[in-house]
């Protein structure tokens, strides 16, 4: 059951950041609640304070810059951001993922900033956005800051956020010339978090049979989004094929860190990195090479 | 716990309340309104059997926080038909027998009504109710009455 | 074939709560709410087997909103079970008194004003336990030395079941090929989407009335009754729609007991609704097995000997388990000829939650087992899946010596359709593979474990003065659609339309007594009563009619559309609503009343007629990550004559989309007795982008026990998933995986151990 609470509405943002300086460490932030309400309905969290964000329209936005790329609004909901004509032309790859993220239900209620301070390491989308580049901005009180992405997240269901912090917005720069983004997500229902998740990038050199940069990670293959550094090692600056792209997706399978549970064994786990790892590298860079010869970009 | 004023619309009615903050939007259709046609199945919002629409958009009122709902237009399984006039979706229901128990039906029918809204021609009907859980029909009959309403086998009834 | 043509019967008509349904009129007891209403909850065993010491309730009943907490202590201490011939199998208190079994057994319960200060108070009970040895796997349970769960039961042998015909070691002998597997089957939750839920309210003449979710509202009448000490018909329970139940909710559970116990004491209505973890760890489950099965035939495939071993995991209580052990037994031999057979099954208590009834009840079990040897035998002998089947299928008039006579049967027509089917499918892309399973169901079963001296089913009809007919039903629609069924038969028998039929039901106060909705019986038994009662109105009614229409004697009369004529010359008649107001005006100002009952006498030892089928699965498996994809289910079905065509085709979708989910990705994994997934994030059922294309394609036949010829067609058709599964996965990739569920670890072990030979 759902402890009883303070409730207070945020109309603006500084409003929201003000009060969560007044709070501290005892409030919780609920946007959409999807996450959040489960949680508090089990009496798992309890604070004493609610303070709700879903009003800000101002942190509701999509666009995109040719210089800074693209910017999403921290509560913007998933929803928005699969349906988003913008999403679809600069990172179809995104909108892929929301699609297959929970149920329209929750998309339609639930943010991604929600999503990414909630700190899942099995979450979609964060392994597209960290293989993306992707940077979060911070706001409290005493000013902003913004860091990757891929330092957002330190431990299972914990962020770097400080105590009166809020995530605001999440920026992926334009991807470079010769680019593709590729993301698998392995489930038995349709919908279900991840078993285990990859996203792949590839950039090819000039030549276009090099890889001039990789970025791979695993989703639910360790206690944060995982980058697969010696994978990514094994395909930099080499000529992609398949052989180099399995033994780059057996690297990635030792070097995560997953669990075994009531879902998989660890080995199967591992097993599932590997399989995917390779996939989604190999789809990747056939998209980068097709992307490079009608010189764009695929994400 | 304070209470807080809450002022939403329910089916076209106008609603002043007092309530708890801590009351999920289901709670409110349910108990304060004695709108019973939405159904609580589950407590990890998976289930979709308390499927409303809020401003148009399906959600899961069970992980809605009624408060959150201020000021907004909630249809429920109620407000669907118009007196004895039902609507295209509800009598393809009815024709294609999609339904059994009937327990997730209300939520299955507001899913199906925001996605013909949202996409009268869809491609993938399974999409549209992937949210809902039905334990009876196996889903198979659902998706044929959607399918007949996507293809205008259904006019709106003497409107 | 007998055959007529039929006005209704056979027709795709509406639901006759569908609007109900649809508009969200239709009320549950989980919508229930009444005048002071109390909520209640229910304290549960953290441990799988302990002696509860001491139970402090007080700190509980000073908290604010709190109206009465009670324990054990607080019942007449009576032991019960549905069992209700053999004593020794009523073995559950439901709020234990002094020892728990399972985790999540009921040891105290709390009314209060609302549901969250009941929660509250939950955790201010104080309960001493003394933990004690427990044990969870039915072959340790059976063990010398294994701790014992109840004092009665030797070895912690619950039941055990003897089926025996022929002589199977000379057919064993005498076959050119013997082989034996052990299977795994594993467990399976219900979900319901409206969990078990109840509202006693019990008034000061010493009157009970219950709404709850049920399946059989005269079984929880009766068991309430007998554990509260109350008389029999001092009890009351009511509920027009049930939320699902698939065998959860014809046992007494805790939701009804303990909220009768509350509302007992304080002259107020208690609600008790389960949340979803309970209903998953509380409630009974499907039963899990442990099969030996050795075959024995010839080597052109003609069966000949057929021997079969079963431990089943019992739980902690008898419950129903008993009858998924004799029905796993018998249906082991379905559907074939075998000269010689021989079943031994154990039931064996564990201390984990009770395991029970679940659609199929013990045959979907049976049948994964059955059909996945056969495939294996075929492939052995190099013979095709159909054509081992055909060899060896039942047919009309078939005598299961000892057990049953076999009078309609379609499994030929069946056959060969599925045949046809598969040949149409040509040629399959890699990594994809059809299978088949054929099976048979009960429609009802003949016993009388309950001990009821009633009729398995009555009905009650009352037409009145404007030609409405009230039709007075014990059945229970649980999504069934036995409403809409009954509505059927008697519009077809007494020659109306379904709009004159009122059905009256799911009340024990006004309703005749029906056993329930389960072992799929309501078609067939309360069909027949249903068509009894119709015919004896509509006898009634042409007497009055003869009266007007003077025919010769050698004519007979019947109704149809309501019209009632000469059957010789249909234009010579009179309408019924003319007929019944005289006909009322002759019987003193009385409607036409008229009575049906049906009870299966002498109809072999498990029921009086069983459908057949066979079903087909077309499934992709993944060679890299093991993931199976469902692509097609085609079922060929004979269950007689079909009432309601609407109602089988959904009975058949629901039930593959639980069936699969049987053999693919449902499961209730445990730890020490701790079911570890009792939520809809972790526990896998299928969802609508799972579901494989499905085809129903009908065979009829004739089955003379049933209503206008009508048979089951509810759980049979959950019967054969599994197995086709199975058999699909043994096709596309060469493995045959004997332990359920077939996951996709399971399959790429299975394949790298194939790669290693």
């Amino acid at each position: 059951m759902i402890r009883p609470f303070n409730y207070h509405r945020a109309s603006t943002l500084e409003e929201a950041l003000r009060l969560m300086a007044k709070y501290q460490e005892d409030y919780k932030i609920i946007c959409g609640g999807q996450s959040l309400l489960i949680l508090m309905r089990q009496g798992l969290v309890a604070p004493e304070n609610l303070i709700d964000i879903k009003r800000l329209k101002e942190m509701s936005y999509i666009s995109y810059d040719p210089e800074k790329g693209l910017t999403i609004g921290a509560t913007t909901t998933h929803r928005e951001i699969e349906k988003s004509p913008v999403i679809e032309k600069y990172f179809p790859v995104l909108a892929e993922a929301e699609k297959n993220l929970a149920s329209i239900q929750t998309r339609n209620w639930g943010t991604i900033g929600g999503n990414l301070a909630h700190g899942d390491p099995a979450g979609d989308p964060a392994p597209i956005l960290i293989a993306a580049n992707a940077t979060v901005k911070m706001a409290s009180v005493e000013g902003k800051r913004s860091l990757p992405l891929e330092d957002f997240t330190c431990d299972i269901f914990e962020t770097v956020l400080e105590e009166a912090e809020l995530l605001t917005e999440i920026q992926v720069p334009v991807l470079p010339k010769r680019t593709a983004i590729a993301y698998e997500k392995f489930s038995i229902i349709k919908n279900q978090q991840g078993i285990v998740s990859v996203a792949a990038w590839i950039t090819m050199a000039e030549n276009n049979t090099e890889c001039k940069d990789a970025r791979i990670v695993l989703g639910a293959a360790a206690s944060i989004p995982f980058r697969a550094k010696e994978a990514e090692q094994m395909l930099i600056g080499k000529k992609i094929e398949k052989n180099l792209l399995s033994r780059a997706g057996k690297k990635a399978s030792e070097e995560c860190d997953p669990v075994g549970d009531i879902y998989a064994t660890e080995t199967y786990r591992r097993l599932l990195v590997k399989v995917l790892t390779e996939k989604t590298a190999q789809k990747a860079w056939e998209q980068a090479k097709a992307a490079s010869s009608s010189g764009g970009t695929h994400a | 716990m304070k209470k807080k004023q809450l002022r939403l619309t329910v089916n076209g009615e106008y609603h002043e309340l007092y309530i708890s903050p801590k009351k999920l939007l289901v709670d409110i259709l349910r108990d304060e309104l004695g709108l019973t046609g939405t159904k609580r199945g589950c407590s990890t919002g998976s289930c979709g059997a308390c499927t409303v629409l809020l401003d148009g958009m399906a959600v899961k009122s069970c992980s809605v926080l009624a408060i959150q709902a201020e000021g907004a237009e909630i249809t429920t399984v109620e407000g669907l038909a118009d007196g004895a006039r039902l609507t295209p979706l509800q009598r393809s229901f009815l024709d294609h027998g999609a339904f059994q128990c009937g327990f997730c039906t209300s939520g299955m029918l507001m899913s199906a009504t925001a996605f013909l809204e949202e996409n009268p021609a869809p491609e993938d009907i399974k999409e549209g109710i992937q949210g809902n859980i039905c334990r009876c029909t196996g889903y198979n009959s659902i998706i044929r009455a959607i399918k007949a309403v996507a293809e205008s086998k259904y006019k709106e009834e003497g409107r | 074939m007998k055959k007529h043509p039929y006005s209704v019967i056979n027709t795709p008509v509406h639901n006759i709560d569908g609007i109900a349904k649809i508009t969200g009129r239709a009320k549950y007891t989980f919508d229930v709410t009444l005048p002071r209403m109390l909520h209640g909850k229910i304290l549960r065993s953290p441990y799988p087997h302990a002696e509860i010491i001491r139970i402090d309730t007080s700190q509980a009943k000073r908290l604010k909103g709190v109206k009465a907490v009670l324990t054990g202590k607080d019942t007449l201490g009576k032991k019960q079970g549905i069992w209700r011939r053999f004593r020794e199998l009523c073995d559950e208190e439901i709020l234990a008194r002094d020892r728990v079994r399972y985790i999540g057994e009921p040891v105290a319960t709390v009314a209060a004003v609302d549901e969250d200060t009941a929660e509250e108070a939950l955790d201010l009970i104080e309960v001493e336990y003394k933990p004690l040895p427990a044990v969870y796997e039915p072959l340790e349970a059976i063990k010398e030395g294994a701790p014992q769960l109840h004092e009665q039961a030797e070895r912690n042998i619950n039941v055990t079941r003897h089926i025996e015909w022929g002589d199977v070691d000379e057919g064993f002998q005498k076959a050119d090929y013997v082989r034996e597997d052990w299977f795994r089957c594993s467990s399976q939750a219900h979900v319901c989407m409206e969990t078990h839920c109840a509202v006693a309210d019990y008034t000061p003449e010493g009157k009970l009335t219950v709404y709850t979710s049920s399946q059989s509202h005269y079984y929880i009448k009766v068991l309430l009754a007998e554990i509260l000490g109350l008389r029999e018909n001092d009890v009351r329970v009511i509920s027009r729609y049930t939320g699902g139940g698939f065998g959860s909710k014809f046992e007494l559970d805790s939701a009804q007991f303990c909220s009768s116990l509350l509302s007992m004491k304080l002259c107020q209505p208690v609600k008790i609704v389960l949340t979803r973890e309970e209903e998953f760890t509380a409630t009974k489950r499907r039963t899990p097995m442990f099969y030996y099965v050795r075959s024995g035939v010839k080597k052109d495939g003609t069966f000949l000997a057929k021997e079969a071993r079963v431990f089943t995991e019992g739980g902690a209580y008898t419950a129903m388990g008993a009858t998924a052990l004799y029905l796993t037994g018998f249906f082991q031999s379905f559907p074939y000829v075998w000269p010689s057979y021989r079943y031994d099954g154990y039931r064996v208590y564990t201390n984990t939650a009770p395991t029970s009834a679940m659609r199929g009840f013990g045959a979907p079990q049976a049948t994964f087992c059955a059909e996945t040897q056969i495939d294996l035998v075929a492939n052995d002998l190099g013979i095709d899946p159909i054509e081992i089947r055909r060899k060896n299928a039942m047919y009309p008039g078939y005598e299961v010596p000892g057990q049953a006579t076999i009078q309609s049967c379609g499994l030929d027509q069946c056959l060969d359709k599925i045949d046809q089917w598969i040949k149409s499918r040509g040629k399959l892309p890699p990594h994809r593979g059809i299978g088949i399973a054929a099976y048979g169901f009960m429609s009802g079963g003949i016993f009388n474990w309950f001990d009821t001296p009633y009729a398995f089913s009555s009905a009650v009809i009352q037409i009145n003065i404007d030609g409405k007919v009230d039709l007075f039903i014990g059945s229970q629609d649980m999504g069934q659609g036995s409403n809409t069924t009954m509505a059927m038969i008697c519009a077809e028998e007494l020659g109306v339309k379904i709009e004159d039929i009122r059905l009256h039901m799911g009340d024990t106060e006004n309703c005749p007594v029906d056993l329930g909705a389960w072992g799929s019986r309501e078609t067939l038994m309360q069909g027949n009563a249903v068509k009894m009662a119709a015919s004896e109105a509509k006898h009634q009614i042409l007497q009055f009619a003869s009266a007007k229409l003077t025919p010769n004697i050698v004519y007979d009369l019947d109704i149809k559309e309501g019209w009632i004529h000469l059957i010789a010359r249909p234009e010579r008649g009179l309408s019924y609503y003319d007929v019944v107001k005289e006909a009322i005006r002759g019987k003193d100002g009385q409607p036409i009343i008229a009575r049906g009952h049906y009870t299966p006498h002498r109809k072999g030892m498990i029921s009086p007629a069983y459908s057949f089928g066979v079903q087909a699965v077309e499934a992709d498996v993944d060679p890299d990550t093991g993931k199976i994809t469902l692509k097609n289910c085609v079922t060929a079905h004979d269950c007689g004559q079909v009432i309601n065509p609407l109602g089988v085709e959904g009975q058949l979708e629901g039930a593959i989309a639980m069936a699969a989910g049987y053999g693919f990705t449902e499961d209730l994994p445990m730890d020490e007795g701790k079911i570890l997934n009792p939520n809809l994030v972790d526990y896998m059922l299928l969802r609508a982008t799972e579901m494989p294309e499905t085809k129903v394609m009908e065979v009829e036949t004739y089955e003379p026990e049933g209503p206008f010829g009508a048979k089951e067609a509810g759980e049979g058709l959950t019967n054969p998933t599994a197995g086709a599964l199975g058999n699909a996965v043994f096709h596309a990739a060469g493995i045959s995986i004997k332990n359920l569920p077939i996951t996709p670890e399971k399959v790429l072990n299975a394949l790298k151990e194939k790669k290693k030979k």
